[in-house]
């Protein structure tokens, strides 16, 4: 006969409680064995047990008895519930059990040690474990004392710690000046737990520690370092793993060291065996192997070469992937094809972005993350992108759904994919458009929060390149002048720089489109000029002069409205920002301006010449004339461009 | 006031700085960029020559790196204007140099197609010793390059049009002139390209951009 799932888990029973509270040692003995053997292994027993109160009760008993087995019964029965249980070491702490299981490793029977080590090694599994405060010494000591162990539950314990509490360079220092890295150098050679915790401990201590590393690295401690690497090629997976860990934190941290290609493809083909560990180690191996080729051409190619985009998408192929192991492939994926288009030409020709469509609508939204992470990084292909392969149904609707996504980091990390999916060459940018994505970046501009706003006003800016006129004109008409005007004058001097590339981008392309700055009696504009004046970044001046020199390329309205924003006091053209500009250690900056310069006084504008004597008497003459020898030479060669055109006016130049 | 305009000579790397052969980028060739003008295709038989545009969509100094589309308005045997996706390659001596190494063009091939543009001549002479990776590029006002045609944008494969080729490209920073040569051993030799920066009909230049996360 079928039961209910609820009803065929056994409810813990109120007489359990009652055995544990009453006066009769072996009766508790008794109980906590069956509560051991009830909960072992068993999540939903634990929690059941969690919620029925029972972890106070066992906290009472390690605290009242005095008798060795009831101690180690005790002290493992607590240490069961916090195993891969938050709300168990909620509970245990919550009791105030984790000073009494401290003072167990004190007890003269080493049962009772070893039990209150094991426990406390589980606690401090969790984040949820109190921090020791390393700058205090004698807490440093304790430390020590507990790697001079013989027990090995208690010298895991002590790397448990460190591994847990280790976080600042003052901590890490306080532990290496304390004699702790030379402690955990000797543990290498315990055993196989005393290394692995030993392994883990060492990274701790050497992350973006370099100067740790460096005497590590002297002259004389070779043999250390060899038999670390040696250990890639250990018989126990997860040995491998930590040495992969503890080598990477070296070569990340001072990259001087492991410049040999040797070590390097040790590490990539360590950790790529390593993805077929069915355990944890498997899990955590594709995250390993991101934090060795992030932001790292070189090894991306190595690991390109060794045929990892193959071997990882072989793994996303089997079945039942946990998804720890999911969303680290994913973000493997992402490092291996963040630079190199070799990688992404591969990984688009396995069709992995099948998967990673997929993954986008994951329960997960750590897996929801490292699927965009994963399209960003791929979708940096020029050569994809200008194919329209991203701009289809099958991606652009399910990441735009993301925009609305209850977590924050998920809408960043789509914000951050369709930026660069939007960088479309063909006639696809109304697939986005009609399926409502720019409502939604338009309205994540007004986000509060910074980043937020910043890549949606990105995507934006992105989507509006080179973009046809009737995708132009549902964009602003989405966008309205007043937003972008109040987007150009944001706070944040890095939301102003890409307001205004996106007006530069606006006002490009067909003419007509520059009459989008003088909408509202050109708010934009004048609000780009006002800006102008007194820019916090040479990048928003930059942007800015950009849009100035897009729209003096249109008729003669269009260049006198760029005069009035060059001269807003009329006649009075002293102190004008575009010398300050022109004498910029920016050559970008300096460009810039020389182009709104050549735009203005081209020979054939009727106006032209009204404009260049202003220009004379602003002093922006006589400056572009210091800089025929500029030392960029995009800038002198323009340079030369406007002067040869100031000579139609007789302004006595000749070159 | 007499204004002199320095010229640039090329110059030989003195250390071992790979940064400094990158070429300083020039804003006529950024992406966006526009160029219009034509193909000379002709054979023994007649004398034809195709409208071209250019259109820069992809630029990475870094890797020595730009890509874009070329569209070829009268085509003969095409309805319509035919588009294809190109990627360049930018001899910088670092990532590239004038030996092409590959495409079915020898280093002869090579010789004879770069000598064919006169701001060439001045980099002769170490380009024959070592394929120009000697040369600091990074001031000299043309940029030397090579653009292979990937695939066709708007047409199939069957449009009966081949792309096998390359052009040796060479790009001049002063006025964003563009001088090319298609290279394939099974088509007409020397077949020039010629383009000239367009403003798109505007009365003066226009620059967008756009910056991949």
């Amino acid at each position: 006969m079928p039961t209910s799932a609820s009803s065929a888990i056994p409810k813990p029973s109120s007489d359990l409680i009652a055995r544990l509270t009453v006066a009769d040692a072996a009766v508790n003995l008794k109980a906590l064995r069956d509560i051991k053997n009830q909960i072992i292994g068993n999540r939903t027993k634990k929690l059941s047990f969690i919620k029925l109160g029972v972890v106070p009760h066992v906290a009472a008993i390690l605290s009242s008895t005095s008798d060795p087995n009831i101690l180690v019964q005790s002290a493992a029965v607590l240490g069961s519930f916090t195993c891969g249980v938050d709300a168990g070491v909620s509970a245990v702490l919550d009791a105030g059990a984790f000073p009494r299981l401290l003072r167990l490793l004190a007890h003269p029977d080493p049962k009772v040690v070893d039990a209150g080590a094991r426990s406390l090694r589980m606690i401090y599994q969790s984040k949820l474990a109190p921090k020791h405060d390393f700058l205090q010494q004698e807490n440093t000591k304790f430390l020590l004392s507990l790697l001079n162990s013989q027990n090995e539950n208690v010298t895991g314990l002590g790397a448990s710690i460190i591994v847990h509490s280790c976080e600042t360079i003052a901590e890490q220092k306080a532990l290496h000046d304390g004699g702790v890295l030379e402690k955990l150098i000797d543990l290498l050679d315990g055993s196989l737990s005393q290394r692995d915790a030993s392994l883990e401990s060492i990274a701790t201590i050497f992350k973006n520690n370099v100067e740790a590393i460096a005497r590590f690295m002297q002259p004389g401690r070779e043999d250390c370092l060899n038999y670390i690497i040696e250990l890639l090629k250990d018989r126990n997976p997860k040995t491998r793993l930590l040495a992969c860990v503890c080598l990477i934190v070296i070569r990340n941290s001072s990259p001087c060291y492991f410049q040999d290609i040797g070590i390097k493809m040790k590490l990539i083909h360590s950790l790529l065996e390593l993805l077929d560990s069915p355990d944890q180690v498997g899990d955590e191996a594709p995250f390993v192997f991101s934090t060795l080729i992030a932001e790292k051409e070189e090894l991306q190619k190595l690991a390109f070469e060794a045929n990892a985009i193959d071997k990882l998408y072989n793994h996303l192929q089997k079945d039942q992937l946990s998804p720890r192991r999911f969303q680290g492939m994913l973000l493997a994926f992402s490092h291996l094809c963040s630079k190199l288009e070799s990688c992404r030409s591969r990984f688009l020709s396995l069709q992995v972005m099948n998967i990673v469509i997929d993954a986008i609508k994951h329960e997960s939204s750590d897996i929801r993350i490292a699927a965009c992470t994963c399209l960003r990084s791929v979708s940096r292909s020029i050569k994809n992108l200008s194919a329209g392969y991203f701009m289809n149904e099958a991606v652009v609707l399910p990441i735009v759904r993301l925009l609305h996504d209850p977590c924050n980091d998920v809408q960043l990390a789509a914000l951050g994919a369709i930026s660069n999916i939007v960088v479309e060459f063909s006639t696809k940018r109304s697939i986005f458009i009609g399926c409502g994505g720019v409502k939604e970046l338009v309205r994540l501009s007004k986000s509060m929060d910074l980043e937020i706003r910043l890549n949606a006003l990105w995507a934006l800016r992105n989507l509006m390149f080179l973009t046809n006129i009737m995708c132009k004109e549902a964009i602003f008409m989405e966008l309205t002048a007043s937003l972008l005007a109040s987007l150009v004058c944001d706070p944040e001097p890095s939301i102003q720089e890409h307001a205004m590339a996106l007006v530069r981008n606006l006002i490009d392309g067909c003419e007509d489109s520059i009459e989008y700055v003088f909408a509202e009696d050109a708010i934009v504009l004048n609000t780009i000029g006002q800006q102008l004046q007194n820019i916090s970044t040479d990048e928003i001046g930059v942007q800015g002069m950009y849009v100035l020199c897009n729209v003096a390329s249109g008729n003669e309205f269009h260049k006198e409205g760029v005069m009035k924003q060059l001269f807003p006091r009329g006649d009075d053209v002293t102190r004008s920002f575009v010398v300050k500009f022109l004498q910029s250690d920016n050559s970008q900056l300096r460009i810039a301006v020389i182009w709104a310069i050549i735009n203005l006084t081209l020979p054939s504008s009727p106006r032209a010449l009204d404009r260049v004597t202003k220009l004379r008497n602003a002093g922006i003459v006589s400056q572009i004339k210091n800089m025929v020898n500029d030392p960029c030479l995009d800038v002198k060669l323009r340079v030369r461009t406007v002067l040869g055109q100031l000579i139609a006016f007789g302004d006595g130049i000749t070159l | 006031m007499p204004v002199r305009v320095e010229s640039s000579t090329p110059s030989l790397i003195s250390g071992a700085d790979p940064k400094q052969t990158t070429p300083q980028a020039c804003t006529l060739l950024s992406v966006g960029q526009a160029f219009s003008g034509t193909q000379n295709v002709s054979n023994n038989q007649k004398d034809e020559a195709w409208r071209v545009n250019v259109r820069i969509q992809g630029l990475d100094l870094e890797h020595g790196y730009l890509c874009g589309t070329m569209e070829a308005l009268n085509v003969p045997m095409a309805d319509t204007p035919v588009v294809t996706f190109w990627e360049g390659e930018i001899v910088d001596g670092k990532n590239y140099n004038f030996f092409t190494g590959k495409w079915q063009a020898a280093p002869e091939e090579d010789i004879r197609h770069w000598t064919k543009f006169p701001s060439f001549a001045p980099l002769m002479n170490q380009v024959e010793v070592d394929g120009g990776k000697s040369l600091d590029l990074s001031n000299y006002p043309c940029i030397f390059m090579r653009w292979k045609e990937q695939y066709f944008v708007n047409v199939g494969t069957d449009c009966g049009l081949t792309i096998a080729g390359f052009y040796y490209v060479c790009f001049s920073c002063s006025d964003g002139s563009i001088n090319g040569f298609y290279y394939d051993p099974n088509s007409s030799p020397f077949q020039k390209l010629e383009l000239k920066s367009t403003n798109e009909g505007r009365s003066g230049f226009s620059f967008s951009s756009y910056e991949l996360q």
